[in-house]
C-alpha cells in the first residue's frame, strides 16, 4: 500500500525516498565526521594538555626536591664548625704547596747533581750533559755511617769509582761528588761524540770507528769527498786525560801517498789541530759543509 | 803532616815503578834536588818510599801537593783492541808453537776468546777448548772451566800482559750464568735508586698474605712474620737475585761440643769437611728460607755475604 508522501513526485518520491534516505544517512554520517574530528583532534589535545601539565608538575617537583637538598646541605655545613673549613682550604694550600715543591725537586736534575735522602743516608744523581744535550744519569747510593760508604751505584764500571772513592769520599765529600761528576760528564761527552760521529757522518767514514769502553782511544779513517779519487785520511785521537772532552794527542795521517804534496800536507795538519780543539762531530759537520759548498761552486 | 795525606803519598809513590820513579819525582818538582840525592833508589822499594815520606814531611807536603803528584803519574788505561788481541796471541804463540786462538768482539765491550791447547809436539785439541770473556777497560776477565791446570798459568799470563794489569788474581766465585757473574763481579744486580723523578711511590710491603681474607680470620703470629719479613727484605733487597748453582764451605775447625770428655772435641787437629748448597737458583732459594719458616731470621751472614763478597766457595778456618 503506497502511503501518502507529502512531497510527492511520483516517480521521483520512491527514487526520492530512497535517494532521499540516502542522502539524510550521508549528510548525519558527514556531520558525525565532522562532529567526530575536532572532538578527536580536541580529545587528542586535551589529553596531550594533561600530559604536559603532568610533565609541568613533575618538573616542579625535580626542581623543588633539588633547591630542597641544596637547602639542607647549606645547611649543614652553615651548622659546621669554621674550623673545619678552614682546614679545607689550607689543606688545597699546601697540596698546591706539595705540588710545587715536588716540581722543583724534580727539576733540580737539570742542575746535573742532586739527590734524595734514603733510609739510610742519600742517593745521589748525576745527570751528565754536553753541549746543552741532557745525556745518561748515574746513581750512586750512600750510606750515612762511620766510615761513609758506598752502598750501590749505577757507574759504568770503567770509571775509576773505587779509586775516587778511596781518595775523598772519607775526607771531602764535596770532592769526591765534583770529581765523580766531571770524569762521568767527559766519559759522556766522549761517547756522545762518536756516536755522533757514527750515525751523522757515516758517508765520510771509510771504515768503521773504533772505540774502546772509555771512549778514550778513537781510530777512523774518513775521506773529505765520500765519491772522490782522493786519499783517505787515518786518524787517532788519545784523551789520556780522562776528565777532558777534547783528545790530548792526536795522528792523522795519509793513507797511500807516503810523499804528499804540499796542499795535502797542509791538509792533514790543519785537520789535526781541528780535532785538537774543536768536538770530534763539530769538525766533520765542518768537513761536510765545506763539501756541500766545494760541490755548490762546481756546479 | 797530616795522617792521611802521607798514606795517599804513599800509596802513589808505591805505584810508581822503580824505574820511573827519578824521572816522576823531579817532575812532581816538590823535593828539592839536595833532598832527592840523599835517596838511596836502589835500595829495596818499601825503604825507598819511607825515605821519601820522611823527606816529604820535612817539607810538610799538603794535599795539594800530593794530588798533584797523583796527576803526573795517573795510569790511564787506553785500550786498543788490536794492541791486546795481538799481544795475547804473541804470548801464546811464543809459549806453545800449537795453540789456536780466536777472537769475537761483541756488544757491551767484551771481546770472547776461544783457545784450542796443544804442546811442543802434539797439534791443539779443538774438542776441548777454553774460552774466556774479557772486559775491556775492566780488571775482569771470566773463563771456562775447561781448561787443564798446566794451561793456567800460561793463560793468565797472556791475559795480566795483553790487558796492560800488573797480576791477575782468581777469584773463588764460579757459575754457569755469565749474566750472573757479571752482575756480581760489577756490581750491578742492584739497580734501583730512589730519585724524585720516580712516577712509583715506595709501596707498602704487602706480606703476601691474602687481604681479601675473611675479616675474622687473624694471623695469631703476624708480628713475627712481618719481623721475619723486614729482615729479608732488607738483607736481600727487592731486587731478582743473580743466578747461582751452589755454594761450598770447606771447614777446618776445631770441633765444640757442650759434653765433657766427647772424643771429637778432645781432637788436636781441626776437623775437615765440605758442606755444598746446591740449587737451580740459590740466592733466591736462601732468600725464601726465612718467609718459609725454615730458617730462622737473620741467616748465617756465611749465606747472606755471597754476592757482597763475590764468592761461593769458602774456606773457613778457626780463628
Amino acid at each position: 500500500m503506497e502511503q501518502a508522501n507529502p512531497l510527492r513526485p511520483d516517480g521521483e518520491s520512491k527514487g526520492g525516498v530512497l535517494a532521499h534516505l540516502e542522502r539524510l544517512e550521508n549528510q548525519m554520517s558527514r556531520s558525525r565526521k565532522q562532529s567526530e574530528e575536532p572532538q578527536s583532534v580536541q580529545a587528542q589535545e586535551r589529553v596531550l594538555g594533561t600530559k604536559i601539565q603532568k610533565l609541568r608538575h613533575l618538573r616542579d617537583d625535580l626542581k623543588a626536591a633539588v633547591r630542597h637538598r641544596r637547602g639542607s646541605v647549606k645547611a649543614c655545613i652553615a651548622n659546621v664548625e669554621p674550623n673545619q673549613i678552614v682546614e679545607v682550604n689550607e689543606q688545597e694550600a699546601l697540596e698546591e704547596k706539595l705540588e710545587n715543591v715536588k716540581a722543583v725537586l724534580q727539576a733540580y736534575h737539570f742542575t746535573g747533581l742532586s739527590g734524595k735522602l734514603t733510609s739510610r743516608g742519600v742517593c745521589v744523581c748525576i745527570n751528565t750533559a754536553f753541549e746543552g744535550n741532557l745525556l745518561d744519569s748515574y746513581f750512586v747510593d750512600l750510606v750515612i755511617q762511620k766510615p761513609l760508604r758506598i752502598h750501590h751505584h749505577s757507574v759504568p764500571v770503567f770509571i775509576p769509582l773505587e779509586e775516587i772513592a778511596a781518595k775523598y769520599l772519607q775526607t771531602n765529600i764535596q770532592h769526591f761528588l765534583f770529581s765523580l761528576c766531571e770524569y762521568l760528564n767527559a766519559y759522556s761527552g766522549r761517547k756522545y761524540q762518536a756516536d755522533r760521529l757514527q750515525s751523522d757522518f757515516a758517508a765520510l767514514l771509510t771504515g768503521p770507528l773504533q772505540r774502546n769502553p772509555l771512549c778514550n782511544l778513537l781510530s777512523f779513517t774518513y775521506k773529505l769527498d765520500p765519491g772522490g779519487q782522493s786519499f783517505p785520511f787515518c786518524a787517532r785521537l788519545l784523551y789520556k786525560d780522562l776528565t777532558a772532552t777534547l783528545p790530548t794527542d792526536v795522528t792523522v795521517t795519509c793513507q797511500g801517498g807516503e810523499a804528499l804534496s804540499s796542499s795535502w800536507e797542509e791538509q792533514r795538519a790543519s785537520h789535526e789541530t781541528l780535532f785538537c780543539t774543536k768536538p770530534l762531530h763539530q769538525v766533520f759537520a765542518s768537513f761536510a759543509r765545506r763539501e756541500k759548498l766545494d760541490m755548490s761552486l762546481v756546479s | 803532616m797530616d795522617e792521611t795525606v802521607a798514606e795517599f803519598i804513599k800509596r802513589t809513590i808505591l805505584k810508581i815503578p822503580l824505574n820511573e820513579l827519578t824521572t816522576i819525582l823531579k817532575a812532581w818538582d816538590f823535593l828539592s834536588e839536595n833532598q832527592l840525592q840523599t835517596v838511596n833508589f836502589r835500595q829495596r822499594k818499601e825503604s825507598v818510599v819511607q825515605h821519601l815520606i820522611h823527606l816529604c814531611e820535612e817539607k810538610r807536603a799538603s794535599l795539594n801537593d800530593a794530588a798533584l803528584l797523583d796527576i803526573i803519574c795517573e795510569d790511564v788505561d787506553l785500550f786498543d783492541m788490536k794492541q791486546f788481541k795481538n799481544s795475547f796471541k804473541k804470548i801464546l804463540q811464543r809459549a806453545l808453537k800449537n795453540v789456536t786462538v780466536s777472537f769475537r768482539e761483541t756488544e757491551e765491550n767484551a771481546v770472547w776468546i776461544r783457545i784450542a791447547w796443544g804442546t811442543q809436539y802434539t797439534k791443539p785439541n779443538q774438542y776441548k777448548p777454553t774460552y774466556v770473556v774479557y772486559y775491556s777497560q775492566t780488571p775482569y776477565a771470566f773463563k771456562s772451566s775447561s781448561t787443564l791446570r798446566r794451561n793456567t798459568p800460561l793463560l793468565g799470563q797472556a791475559l795480566t800482559v795483553a790487558s796492560k794489569h800488573h797480576q791477575i788474581v782468581k777469584m773463588d766465585l764460579r757459575s754457569r750464568y755469565l749474566d750472573s757473574l757479571k752482575a756480581i763481579v760489577f756490581k750491578q744486580y742492584n739497580q734501583t735508586f730512589e730519585t724524585h723523578n720516580s712516577a712509583t711511590p715506595l709501596q707498602e710491603r704487602s706480606l703476601g698474605l691474602d687481604i681479601n681474607m675473611d675479616s675474622r680470620i687473624t694471623h695469631e703470629n703476624i708480628v713475627e712474620k712481618e719481623r721475619v719479613q723486614r729482615i729479608t727484605q732488607e738483607t736481600f733487597g727487592d731486587y731478582p737475585q743473580p743466578q747461582l748453582e751452589f755454594a761450598q764451605y770447606k771447614l777446618e775447625t776445631k770441633f765444640k761440643s757442650d759434653l765433657n770428655g766427647s772424643i771429637l772435641a778432645e781432637r788436636e787437629e781441626p776437623l775437615r769437611c765440605l758442606i755444598k748448597f746446591s740449587s737451580p737458583h740459590l740466592l733466591e732459594a736462601l732468600k725464601s728460607l726465612a718467609p718459609a719458616g725454615i730458617a730462622d731470621a737473620p741467616l748465617s751472614p756465611l749465606l747472606t755475604c755471597i754476592p757482597n763478597k763475590r764468592k761461593n766457595y769458602f774456606k773457613i778456618r778457626d780463628k
